[in-house]
């Protein structure tokens, strides 16, 4: 059973209908990437699947693990071990790089949090293990998110993420302005956390990055799969590749 | 791949930077071994004490240590003291009502600066505190401390249905309905409950016993702490205060804290991270009407009346640009913002040797509230950090 499945989304922004029939599965472990141009519709894919508002899915039905999440609240679906990595501005730049990290430890520990309960099963990464994966921020600790370079931002985040009960973790569009020695450095990042065994979502214009590291990939275009394949396929697959991403 | 070798270029930068770190590092030493033997050793100790103050400042202790002295000397400098309370003008009882009005501002922030809610309603929080505080004087009880801890649980239930009902909405749309929801209650208390309220007249009436029935709040303290504080109630007062500046300071530096900054900074990522906003955001808003219904309480006690205009707009108001004055998000420049306020509005409209711009003492106010903000968006506070931090590069320059 596939861990994540969209079935016949049809997501509106307003009047206007982004998604169409969308269907798609994410396999337990894999890392699939949802590719696609500016506007295809990527990031309302994303936004439907954790529950934010905009846009409404007014058909079909999101599956996670066997379980409905299909208009639940953004933090039920965070809980239920969905993270989300949003594009440019992903950390709370007010906050201390220690305090940005010590958030997913509140939200998770339950005495901490107000409001109702959620039963997390998994645990996610002690700051110890993150600091592990990115040494970089336990250099920049008491420092101010803000003040971090992109790539370390996007580390950040990414750690963040780690934190929670992750069993999906969403990045979307991970590699965006940054410089090409860090898209590395991102890139090896994701592929140990994906040998760690968490199964990722990766959504990308950067269709040539994301094909090297994907293992299945989807190409979205005007809110509707237009592609379905191994990564593989679509490297051959020219025409697939020039018509719908510009490679 | 592991990461340690995956970003050379971030890496190469960071050792530049240690680099160029360490030659200024030995320039300076070199510099130093050059000067004189006292001149180096005073540098130096300057530094350290520096280094020491840095590491201390925003420690617990050291704020309500400093909070406690400010308390205790303010009523003296203010009201006694020769020269400065010449200058200033000031008097005991509005030393006093500066504390109260400032553990408002103090709790109102917790709201505007950490959670980044503009509430336009919180007199419904502060009058309601008062009128609770003063009903009860006159008909259950006159002693003190059961008089506050009426006021706040009246404001605390107050405030979770303004809460409930207001945070519907964001924004300026929260602001409107706060302000709504406010003018509706003071509309109620000045005909239809007016039985209760004293309508226009305010509530008189009040009686205000003496503390554990033993120490009046009017008289004087003895000895130093007379000199000091002045009187009881001034002391009453600024206990509360005190440990209000505590409670708010671990309220900021709890869990808690942190998710109010997160929800500021950006809702949709805080729910992301798995969050209830909304709960947050009522518990901010209860937090910051319980302490608007201590100050309410206060209120009534010091000055033993309560008038309607507590509930009014303008109350609201003031407390926004108290704390705007003072600092948003400073924990303690809100007091600040309090006493200017004040000072402006009962000192600078009295009078001598004021009396040439007592008539417009509105707009004094308005003058300097719009040069602290366009010059020092930080408010008060922030020109408080800024100078000492010019006054701390002026001593290394040394």
């Amino acid at each position: 059973m596939s861990l994540l499945t969209l079935e016949d989304v049809d997501a509106y922004y307003g009047e206007s209908h982004i998604l169409r029939d969308l269907s798609m599965a994410v396999e337990d472990g894999e890392v699939c990437a949802l590719l696609g141009r500016n506007g295809a519709g990527k990031t309302t894919t994303l936004r439907s699947i954790v529950g934010a508002k905009p846009p409404t899915v007014r058909d079909g039905t999101i599956t996670f693990d066997g379980t409905g999440v299909t208009g639940r609240d953004s933090e039920d679906v965070s809980m239920s071990g969905i993270s989300l990595v949003p594009e440019e501005r992903r950390i709370f730049s007010d906050l201390t790089v220690a305090e940005n990290l010590h958030l997913a430890d509140v939200a998770r520990n339950r005495s901490n949090t107000i409001g109702r309960s959620v039963s997390v099963e998994r645990s996610g990464m002690s700051t110890e293990e993150v600091f592990d994966f990115f040494p970089r921020l336990e250099e920049r600790d008491s420092q101010k998110a803000g003040t971090l370079s992109g790539g370390e931002q996007q580390m950040l985040a990414i750690g963040r993420a780690l934190k929670q009960n992750t069993r999906l973790l969403m990045l979307d569009e991970p590699y965006e302005g940054l410089a090409p020695q860090i898209i590395e450095a991102v890139e090896s990042a994701i592929e140990r956390i994906s040998d760690s065994g968490t199964t990722l979502l990766l959504v990308e214009q950067n269709a040539v990055a994301a094909i090297g590291i994907a293992d299945r990939c989807y190409v979205i275009d005007q809110g509707e799969i237009v592609f379905e394949g191994e990564a593989e396929e679509l490297r051959e697959d020219e025409e697939t590749r020039e018509r719908y991403l510009g490679v | 791949m592991s990461d340690e070798s995956a970003n050379p270029a971030d890496r190469t930068e960071t050792a530049t930077t240690v680099d160029t770190a360490d030659a200024a590092d030995t320039t300076e030493t070199e510099a130093d071994g050059g000067e004189t033997l006292g001149g180096a050793s005073s540098a130096s100790t300057v530094a350290s004490l520096q280094a020491r103050w840095e590491s201390a400042r925003d420690r617990e202790l050291t704020v309500i240590g400093l909070t406690i002295v400010g308390v205790s000397l303010f009523p003296y400098l203010f009201a006694r003291a020769p020269v400065v309370s010449d200058l200033l003008q000031g008097y005991q009882e509005l030393a006093s009502l500066m504390l109260v009005w400032g553990i408002f501002a103090i709790g109102f922030d917790i709201l505007l600066g950490r959670t980044g809610l503009l509430s336009f309603g919180h007199a419904a929080l502060w009058g309601t505190g008062a009128y609770a505080a003063g009903w009860a004087s006159a008909n259950i009880t006159t002693f003190p401390l059961l008089l506050v801890a009426i006021g706040v649980v009246t404001a605390v239930f107050l405030s979770v249905v303004l809460g409930w009902l207001s945070l519907r909405r964001g924004g300026i749309y929260f602001a409107i309905l706060t302000l709504a929801f406010a003018q509706m209650i003071y509309y109620m208390a000045s005909a239809p409950l007016a039985f209760i309220t004293g309508g226009d007249n305010g509530l008189t009436g009040v009686e205000i016993g003496s503390l554990l029935g033993v120490f009046d709040l009017g008289t004087e303290l003895p000895s130093v702490a007379g000199t000091l504080l002045g009187t009881w109630r001034y002391a009453f007062i600024g206990a509360f205060l005190v440990l209000s500046v505590t409670a708010i300071y671990r309220i900021l530096n709890s869990p808690y804290g942190i998710v109010f900054q997160a929800i500021r900074e950006n809702e949709q990522r805080a729910e992301f991270v798995g969050f209830n906003v909304w709960r947050y955001k009522l518990a901010a808003f209860v937090l910051s009407g319980t302490f608007a219904g201590l100050a309410g309480a206060l209120f009534t006690i010091h000055g033993q009346y309560v008038p309607l205009s507590s509930l009014y707009w303008q109350t609201s108001g003031e407390v926004v640009i108290m704390t705007v004055l003072g600092g948003v998000g400073s924990l303690l420049g809100p007091l600040f913002g309090a006493g200017i306020y004040l000072w402006v509005e009962y000192i600078v409209s009295g009078g001598y040797p004021f009396d040439w711009i007592a008539p417009y003492w509105l707009l004094v106010l308005g003058l300097v509230f719009v040069t602290v903000v366009v010059l020092f968006p930080e408010g008060i506070w922030g020109l408080v950090g800024d100078l000492r931090d010019r006054v701390a590069t002026r001593l290394e320059e040394r």
